[in-house]
């Protein structure tokens, strides 16, 4: 076991972990942040997604020990304020959640383009988002929500 | 869960080559895209020694008209960093290309080396850089151009106590170059068949040509017969037509004939006239 220090949406936080640890299983074990999931196991499906210093990683291929001195970011860091993020807010309204298992992965790596992209067009959403599988929704509802939620933050960082 | 390892993050390149050389089966890791879904599957280490943040390992130097790629330097640099757009389109295109944006934030170019995948997409745009890899142990450095470095599809000839130090390319200018693949999607897919060229061409002739293939054969390669033909010959179609029948008879050399050909080769050839032509 080793002793890792890291920012957790905003907080300082410590955390044992072992060597052979993915950072995946110590959020959801060791910390029960569950929003971040296991789907594949081996980075190909995105539910496991978290931002590390602002760029998302698949969780599931990144041993626990890398996140040591870093800036993690799970889906619990869009909505500490106590209200929703206009992203989480625009899938409400188009209707793309359905099952939810993506959702909190998808919403990371839109979050992340739009730290980068305040104004993205059809191609960079789909490109933002091409590491995060859907099974439900076709991914319409997913693009319209990530352009519209642009728009918001657009207004709001302009209001 | 993962085998049982002892992991340790190496702060410099010296501490990573004296891990190497004194533990016992030990295995380098950056971004773990490829290793971590081995050992998943129960490949076993008995030390993971992680170099993703070793300073020397990471970015990209210019020195003596060469550029030096730090292994650890992810796709995702790779893709927008300056001077690889400037000098090296064809790597800079086929870095954007690679998995997904996670893969690309964590996978780096050392690690797509030296997992020396026959559809890894940063290699046949070394290739056309003429790449050459620094290789370095405790006690010794060596250098080996990339071609000799992959001796197998997923095998190289690095040995267990070194470590890639860096990779060098040949800056090209003046040179009309890209990365062009075919996957079963556009994004999130490996790639079925890649091609890097860099070619430069003046009045009507082509003055020189580099194309590397990847996905056709166990190991990408440089068609140099091919290259050889195309260097000052008139730019037309019975060239250009040339140049694909010896593309193509050459893969069949290589490999045999393979049932995906059926599918690849035309497309192969598609692409080289597209590339040709310009």
């Amino acid at each position: 076991m080793k002793t890792i220090h890291f920012t957790l949406n905003g907080k300082r936080t410590s955390v044992d972990v072992e060597d052979n640890e993915t950072l995946l299983h110590a959020l959801r074990e060791r910390l029960g942040i569950t929003s971040v999931k296991e789907g594949c196991g081996i980075g190909e499906c995105g539910t496991c997604t978290v931002l590390v210093d602002d760029e998302p990683h698949y969780s599931c291929l990144t041993l626990a020990s890398k996140a040591n001195g870093r800036d993690i970011k799970t889906v619990e860091y869009l909505s500490s304020s106590g209200v929703l993020h206009p992203l989480q807010e625009a899938f409400v309204r188009s209707g793309a959640v359905q099952c939810g298992y993506c959702t909190p992965g998808m919403l990371l790596s839109a979050y992340s383009l739009l730290l980068k992209n305040a104004d993205p067009d059809a191609h960079d959403i789909k490109e933002a988002i091409s590491g995060n599988l859907c099974r439900c929704t076709g991914y319409i509802q997913i693009e319209e929500a990530i352009k519209n939620a642009a728009e918001v933050c657009k207004c709001n960082s302009q209001g | 869960m993962l085998p049982k390892f002892v992991s340790v993050i190496a702060r410099a390149k010296d501490e990573a080559l004296s891990w190497l050389s004194s533990l016992e089966n030990p295995k380098i890791i950056a971004g773990g895209t490829d290793l971590m879904v081995k050992m998943r599957a129960g490949k076993h280490y008995s030390h993971v020694i992680d170099v993703a943040g070793v300073p020397e390992l990471l970015g990209v130097t210019e020195k003596d008209g060469k550029l030096f790629i730090g292994p650890a330097t992810t796709h995702a640099r790779l893709s927008s960093e300056g001077s690889i757009v400037r000098n090296a389109r064809s790597l800079a295109l086929a870095c954007g290309l690679v998995g997904s944006p996670q893969i690309r934030n964590m996978g780096t170019i050392g690690g797509n080396l030296a997992n020396a995948s026959p559809a890894a997409d940063s290699i046949p745009p070394l290739l056309v850089h003429d790449a050459v890899v620094t290789l370095e142990s405790r006690d010794a450095s060596r250098k080996v151009p990339l071609e000799e470095a992959i001796v197998a599809p997923y095998v190289t000839s690095i040995d267990g106590k070194e470590l890639i130090g860096s990779i060098e390319i040949s800056p090209l200018r003046g040179y009309r170059e890209g990365y062009r693949r075919v996957a079963k999607r556009a994004t999130w897919a490996i790639s079925r068949l890649g091609v890097a060229f860099a070619i430069r061409e003046e009045n009507g002739m082509f003055l020189d040509a580099k194309l590397a293939i990847g996905s056709c054969t166990p190991m990408p390669f440089r068609p140099r017969k091919v290259e050889d033909l195309l260097k000052g010959a008139p730019k037309n179609e019975a060239t250009i037509s040339d140049a694909i029948r010896m593309t193509l008879e050459e893969i069949k050399l290589i490999s045999g004939i393979r049932p995906s050909y059926a599918y690849k080769l035309p497309v192969l050839k598609g692409i080289l006239e597209e590339v040709l032509r310009g």
